[in-house]
């Protein structure tokens, strides 16, 4: 008797003790995997459970996120999604497409989310007029990271173009250090054949080429030009630059074996876990442009459809916790970006990041503010796959410049 | 199908063939045709065994390939979209210069692979075969590489080929300073590192079979030969060979799938790199499916590997059963 009673009473109350911590659980795949990203997770996820409810994560690594997008696709078959899903790019346009992603509008319009965004940043979260994403960070793509010993011993300064970043590498190369550290992976040498793209020819033309892919624009001279200019900063990287990882390069910079890295401020994680400082130890630059850009990439979180009014709730409580700004500003503090939200605070942030947040509010308002290419913010995966397949063969052979555009054109061509 | 009659004429297959009255009752209940419940049931016993692994390969082999061919004609592209559009993603397929690249790649690749495995293969099987003194150490050092995954043999072979860090590097500090080894680095040469670390994979594997063939050879044949004369060389290339082509069959085949579907050691050693130059039609098929959001290409792409594949079994499987048939 007494033994079913203290069964019973220990079942009853199971679940009130479940119920008053926790209201349910939200389940979400990504793909951060690294330390620092798996710690900026954590502020968001510490946020969600105040509100009560419990994150399950869903990691899937890899693959620069191909492996995650699988994951979905069979979850979705299944009829199973997540609750909630990190995007890149186009991603989170062509899921809404497909119908399984919820409309987040009355979240944006009761919290004014909509007037804390870029509007350029709209055109990844928006689609027709729903509201299909959230976006967390905004990472800076031109950037350009420099020793800064190396850089005073050569006596060179911040360069004002390219053709002055091209004379400062033959000055690095002189004083015996590898000018530019790069892998031979296509999407690095993308980084560089965009921000040459845009620095030297301005935004519009980058919208053309990449955006519009006009055909024009495309097989234009201004396009040799480009693919000259990229022959050139080939000149300045070393032999042993096969399969040389993005981070492994930054080490280069970092201990003064080469001088310059261009890459995205996800490296400036690498320098400051080295215990190096902006403006100290590194310098950091936008990529030398006529007319400022900013180019930017974004995580962002949208979420699925899922007939379920408890699991709707713990969507709700996960948006909210994206978006606060608080949330926003710690996460990104780790994590090495600038807020999505162009209104919070980022006066402790370092200086790099301050740089990075007044140039946004400055390309904001000139139209210089651009989706990057290789990361998927220009073009449809198709298509930025010609233009890494493209600049990656041109920078590992000698093919002229001339045919790297025919064979662009060519490819943009056949993937329509 | 033919194991049903042989079941019941044979009482001892029987698993309870023992009791000799249950075997008088099959006899019987063949004659009446009309079985009892436990007969009927070892009657189907082997069928409903077989049935779960046929539906598994039927429904998770032939009826993905249906709908992969499917695919492969409709206008797919981040998800699958059932219309059809001809033959418009073949066109769109090889009028890809990267796809170009992997199909010759493909072929060089194989060609380089298969000839230099076998003949390194057998030339080590041969040797291994004059009785040598631990000949079981030698042995287990050869086949030692094939028991690490493509992954580690790529990764570590992209080390050793890497001019700043591995072979060159080594061979400068020794002191040749213009020794110049920086093939990985070279679109025109880099598919050869591809074949290097391969080879270095599958040998080991080739001799094994090899070495398993020329030990079922009957010694009494060599003696007979060199009774009448026969030098060593003479009777490795007119007799020992020759009479190993069951073995050569199984390498051939083996190796020649190893080689189609290499996927791993490139992804491993050269990402496909340097800008493309070591493209392999498996690589094109996973970007392009799963990367490029061009599921209709990559299901073409796939296709084309899938009669590839085809040409090389098909006509195999063929003699192999042709073979069977007249032993019988």
């Amino acid at each position: 008797m007494k033994l079913t009673t203290l069964l019973a009473a220990s079942i009853s109350l199971l679940p009130a003790v479940a119920m008053a911590e926790d209201k349910g659980k939200v389940e979400g795949i990504h793909h951060w995997v690294s330390e620092s990203e798996v710690n900026a997770l954590k502020v968001i996820t510490d946020k969600l459970s105040t509100k009560g409810y419990t994150w399950q994560d869903s990691a899937v690594g890899g693959l620069s996120g191909a492996n995650a997008l699988q994951a979905l696709r069979t979850r979705l078959a299944a009829g199973n999604p997540p609750a909630t899903m990190q995007f890149l790019g186009y991603e989170g346009l062509d899921w809404a497409k497909e119908g399984v992603l919820r409309s987040l509008n009355e979240l944006y319009t009761t919290n004014g989310w909509d007037k804390a965004l870029a509007p350029q940043l709209l055109a990844f979260v928006k689609t027709g007029d729903d509201y299909i994403s959230l976006p967390i960070n905004m990472h800076r793509q031109n950037w350009v990271w420099a020793n800064k010993a190396v850089f005073d011993k050569a006596g060179i300064a911040e360069p004002k173009s390219w053709d002055e970043l091209i004379a400062a590498g033959d000055k690095l190369k002189q004083a015996g250090v590898v000018p530019l550290a790069i892998g031979d992976e296509p999407w690095q040498i993308l980084e560089v054949f965009e921000a040459i793209l845009v620095d030297v020819n301005g935004p519009d033309f980058y919208k053309k080429v990449v955006i519009d892919l006009d055909e024009s624009a495309l097989s234009s001279e201004q396009m040799v030009d480009v693919f000259d200019k990229l022959r050139k900063v080939r000149g300045l990287v070393d032999d042993g630059f096969t399969g040389r990882d993005w981070a492994v390069a930054t080490g280069m910079v970092a201990s003064g074996k080469a001088g310059m890295q261009i890459m995205g401020d996800w490296a400036k994680g690498e320098f400051l876990a080295k215990g190096m400082k902006p403006g100290v130890d590194f310098l950091c630059f936008p990529t030398p442009a006529a007319t400022p850009n900013y180019k930017f990439v974004i995580d962002a979180f949208g979420l699925f459809k899922i007939d379920d009014a408890a699991i709707t709730a713990g969507q709700d409580a996960w948006a909210e916790s994206i978006m606060d700004p608080e949330v926003q500003k710690n996460f990104n503090k780790i994590k090495g970006s600038i807020p999505a939200r162009s209104d919070v605070s980022v006066e402790d942030f370092d200086a790099c990041a301050q740089r990075s947040f007044a140039d946004r509010e400055a390309a904001v308002s000139s139209g210089a503010m651009l989706g990057g290419l290789t990361e998927g913010f220009a073009a449809q995966p198709q298509f930025a796959g010609v233009f890494s397949d493209v600049v990656g063969k041109f920078f590992v052979t000698d093919m002229s410049s001339n045919d790297a555009v025919q064979a662009l054109v060519d490819g943009i061509n056949n993937a329509r | 199908m033919r194991a049903d009659p042989d079941l019941i004429s044979q009482p001892g297959c029987h698993p309870a063939g023992a009791s000799s009255g249950i075997s008088e009752n099959i006899g019987n209940a063949v004659m009446r045709s009309t079985l009892s419940l436990k007969d009927r049931f070892t009657l189907w016993l082997p069928r409903l065994v077989l049935s779960p692994s046929l539906v598994a390969v039927f429904v998770g082999v032939y009826l993905f390939i249906a709908w992969t061919g499917w695919i492969s004609l409709s206008s797919s592209k981040m998800v699958p979209q059932y219309d059809f559009v001809g033959l418009e993603q073949y066109v769109r397929l090889w009028a890809t210069p990267r796809w170009g690249t992997a199909v010759a790649n493909l072929f060089v690749f194989t060609a380089l692979f298969l000839t230099i495995t076998i003949s390194v293969g057998l030339a080590i099987a041969i040797l291994l075969d004059q009785r040598v003194r631990a000949e079981g150490f030698l042995r287990a050092v050869y086949l030692y590489p094939m028991a690490l995954s493509f992954i580690v043999t790529g990764t570590a072979w992209k080390w050793i080929l890497n001019p700043d860090l591995g072979v060159e590097k080594v061979v400068q500090e020794l002191g040749w300073s213009s020794f110049v080894f920086d093939w990985i680095t070279r679109p025109e040469y880099a598919i050869y590192c591809v074949v290097i670390a391969a080879v270095w994979q599958s040998t080991g594997f080739a001799m094994a079979i090899f070495l398993a063939g020329l030990r079922g050879i009957d010694n009494s044949i060599i003696k007979a030969a060199q009774i009448e004369g026969a030098g060593l060389p003479r009777i490795y290339l007119s007799i020992i060979v020759p009479m190993l082509r069951p073995a050569f069959l199984s390498v051939i085949v083996l190796l020649s799938y190893i080689s189609i579907k290499s996927f791993d050691l490139v992804l491993a050693l050269t990402n496909a790199g340097p800008g493309n130059a070591t493209e392999m039609p498996s690589t094109f098929m996973f970007s392009a499916t799963f990367r490029r959001n061009q599921m209709g290409v990559g299901a073409a792409s796939a296709m084309m590997m899938l009669m590839t594949v085809a040409a090389i079994i098909v006509p195999y499987l063929y003699s192999e059963l042709r073979e069977t048939r007249n032993e019988h």
